[in-house]
């Protein structure tokens, strides 16, 4: 559970102060799959980097499962990346000099979890984003929706309470950003993985169960959970969520 | 995997996958910088040795035992070479009566120095009777008869001269000897001695009973060499010879030595320091040019690995790791270069005016200079990836 109070963040433009977060305030539950939605520059990617223990937010506290995330050192808050969260980048992100598994399997090296297991957790994940064919390929060899896959996979191969997601699709055509968020889906309704994810646009919001609308460092207005059934309900939707394939196997 | 594994995961990643050129660029940097390091040192430590070889064979022997304080002659020194003779530990004895005296040759005079000896004691001490070039050593019973270093006797062609000579001598010639007591002998040269060792080629020798019949003494001498069975260990065999009862003083042969090689070593020594200094500053920067482009080229990814949740000392050690393996394959590389120069110097030695020198590779040299270039190359691989790490991880993600 995320509980975010009164944040707010303020960069200096020189002598000039821009406000990207002017109070914001919210809880996100655990096992929601959330969207963060909002005009460019309303402060969307600035909340997810504070929620994601990147930044430091200029006021305000956040929570996160009980622990205040502001009040602990530069690496006790490295600690809570590794063990707690998962970051996906718009830009993929990826290590060039590593293959997509050496990629996934740093995270858990770094925990200090013994190889063979690491490795044994990386071709899951890998299995799960549909990757596990490419397991000795450079990232410069991959298309952009594969590189993103193995970014998810990296992301979640630590099981991260929360999975934030930055524009995971933002670089993406339709069909692959359709792959990543039945993805998505899939991890939140089968593994009940908190998602916190950004985007603009409006097709996705019938993923979400719930949508933090922003608008110039404020919340705007919040749309409340959506069923299962409802999503399932929307006609141009039925190949997407009711696809059982895994999605890799396009 | 512990933390430590991590660096070393990543940093065997980072040279295999990364850039090749520059990899091996560095590497051979640093292995021209070691052999920069130990190859002076060793031309040094080869100069020393031929120094010292000469000063033993043709100069001094081990050790040299002078007249007590304010006397010009030591006495009984046949009594006392058989004294000598019986320290175990000594191989041989040689006294020795110096003086100066003016060398004239075809009108042409020349101030040196004298030495007389007893050729067979002579053998048991230095090497002088195997540096004869032309003619013959002197024998025991030798009369009016003087052997001649060869830069004494000179060359005939005077350009050919290092030193101010006689004009070329030659076996059989006679050279008119005026001693500084007044007496004069009209000499035939018997042989030329060529050493390579400067002081020995200056002098002109003769036998013992020559010089006692020109001085009017008898059972003196000015100086005893004394040859030590091994080789080293001279100071303990001075303790040695004094606990046995000679009094009179005695002095190493680099005590005898030093002044001219002392200076010799000094000037080395700082032009050494320099040369190090410069080499080391060299590695300095190349290792901190090369591991800073790489890192601030690698900032992303630096900034990504934070954002994963690697710890900061985590990435800066696999750079150090980097650095130490670029480090220690060049000094690898660098000992090959080493050895290869040292086998190429020691059939093709160098020659100075000691004699033909070849680089002497000492092994604390060796690992100064290993130890110097690991410190430098680590600190300036740490200080650049240190940096970059600092940074804040979104500006390192941004790119
Ligand atoms: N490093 C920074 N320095 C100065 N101003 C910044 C910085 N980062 C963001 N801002 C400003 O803060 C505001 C919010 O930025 P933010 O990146 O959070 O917007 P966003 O909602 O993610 O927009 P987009 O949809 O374009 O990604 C913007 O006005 C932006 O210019
Ligand atoms: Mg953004």
């Amino acid at each position: 559970m995320i509980v975010a109070r009164d944040l707010a963040r303020t960069y200096m433009l020189g002598a000039v102060p821009v406000r990207a977060l002017r109070g914001v305030s919210f809880t996100i539950e655990g096992g929601e799959f959330v969207g963060i939605m909002g005009a460019s520059g309303s402060g969307k990617s600035t909340l997810l980097h504070a929620m994601g223990l990147l930044d430091v937010p200029t006021a305000g506290t956040i929570e996160i499962d009980g622990t205040d995330v502001l009040a602990l050192s530069g690496r006790e808050k490295t600690r809570f990346r590794l063990n707690r969260l998962g970051y996906v980048f718009q830009d993929y992100a990826l290590i060039p000099e590593l293959t997509v598994e050496e990629n996934v399997v740093l995270p858990c090296l770094v925990r200090g979890v013994p190889r063979e297991e690491c490795l044994g957790l990386s071709r899951e994940v890998l299995r799960d984003v549909g990757l596990e064919g490419r397991m000795d390929h450079r990232p410069a060899e991959l298309s952009g929706g594969e590189q993103q896959r193995v970014a998810i996979a990296r992301a979640l191969v630590n099981r991260p309470a929360i999975l934030f997601a930055d524009e995971p699709c933002a670089n993406l055509d339709s069909a692959t950003s359709t792959t990543i968020l039945d993805l998505f889906a899939r991890l939140n309704e089968e593994f009940g993985q908190t998602i916190v994810m950004v985007t603009h646009e409006d097709w996705h919001i019938r993923y979400f169960c719930r949508v933090i609308y922003l608008r110039d460092g404020l919340v705007e207005r919040e749309e409340p959970c959506r069923t299962k059934k409802r999503r399932r309900a929307s006609p141009d939707r039925e190949t997407a969520v009711d696809d059982d394939r895994l999605p890799g196997d396009v | 995997m512990s933390d430590i594994g991590v660096s070393l995961f990543l940093a065997s990643r980072s040279i295999r996958r990364g850039n090749r050129g520059t990899f091996v660029l560095t590497v051979m940097i640093i292995a021209l910088v070691f052999v920069n390091l130990v190859f002076l040192p060793s031309i040094i430590s080869g100069v020393v040795e031929i120094f010292n070889r000469q000063s033993i064979d043709y100069t001094y022997g081990n050790l040299v035992i002078e007249p007590k304080e304010n006397d010009l002659y030591i006495d009984d020194v046949a009594a006392l070479k058989r004294k000598i003779d019986r320290i175990p530990g000594v191989a041989g004895s040689s006294p020795h009566i110096q003086i100066g005296a003016t060398f004239t040759y075809r009108g042409k005079a020349i101030p040196g120095t004298v030495v007389a000896f007893t050729p067979q004691y002579e053998k048991e001490v230095t090497a002088l009777h195997t540096a004869v070039t032309s003619g013959d050593f002197l024998s025991d019973g030798d009369r009016d008869q003087i052997v001649l270093g060869v830069l004494l006797a000179g060359e005939e062609d005077e350009s050919k001269d290092r030193i101010e000579s006689l004009g070329g001598v030659k076996v059989g010639d006679s050279v008119l000897v005026t001693f500084t007591n007044g007496e004069t002998r009209d000499m035939r040269v018997k042989g030329i001695i060529e050493t390579m060792a400067v002081q020995a080629d200056r002098q002109a020798y003769v036998t013992t009973g020559e010089m006692e019949d020109v001085l009017g003494i008898s059972d003196q001498a000015n100086q005893i060499l004394v040859r030590t069975v091994e080789e080293g260990n001279e100071e303990e065999m001075k303790v040695a010879l004094m606990s046995f009862g000679v009094q009179e003083t005695i002095k190493t042969y680099e005590e005898k030595a030093q002044g001219f090689v002392t200076d010799a070593i000094q000037s080395f020594d700082i032009i050494n320091a320099i040369s190090t200094l410069v080499s080391l500053v060299i590695a300095v920067v190349v290792v901190f040019i090369v591991i800073f482009i790489s890192t601030v080229g690698k900032r992303k990814q630096i900034g990504i690995l934070k954002a994963i949740g690697i710890d900061e000392r985590i990435i800066i050690n696999s750079y150090v790791i980097q650095v130490a393996v670029i480090a220690s394959l060049g000094t690898a590389v660098g000992l090959v270069f080493t050895a290869l120069l040292t086998l190429y110097l020691t059939a093709n030695p160098l020659i100075f005016p000691g004699g033909a020198v070849s680089p002497v590779l000492e092994a604390g040299q060796i690992s100064r200079s290993i130890a110097g270039l690991f410190a430098v190359s680590l600190v300036s691989g740490y200080i650049p990836a240190w940096k970059t790490a600092q940074e804040p991880i979104l500006d390192a993600v941004r790119g």
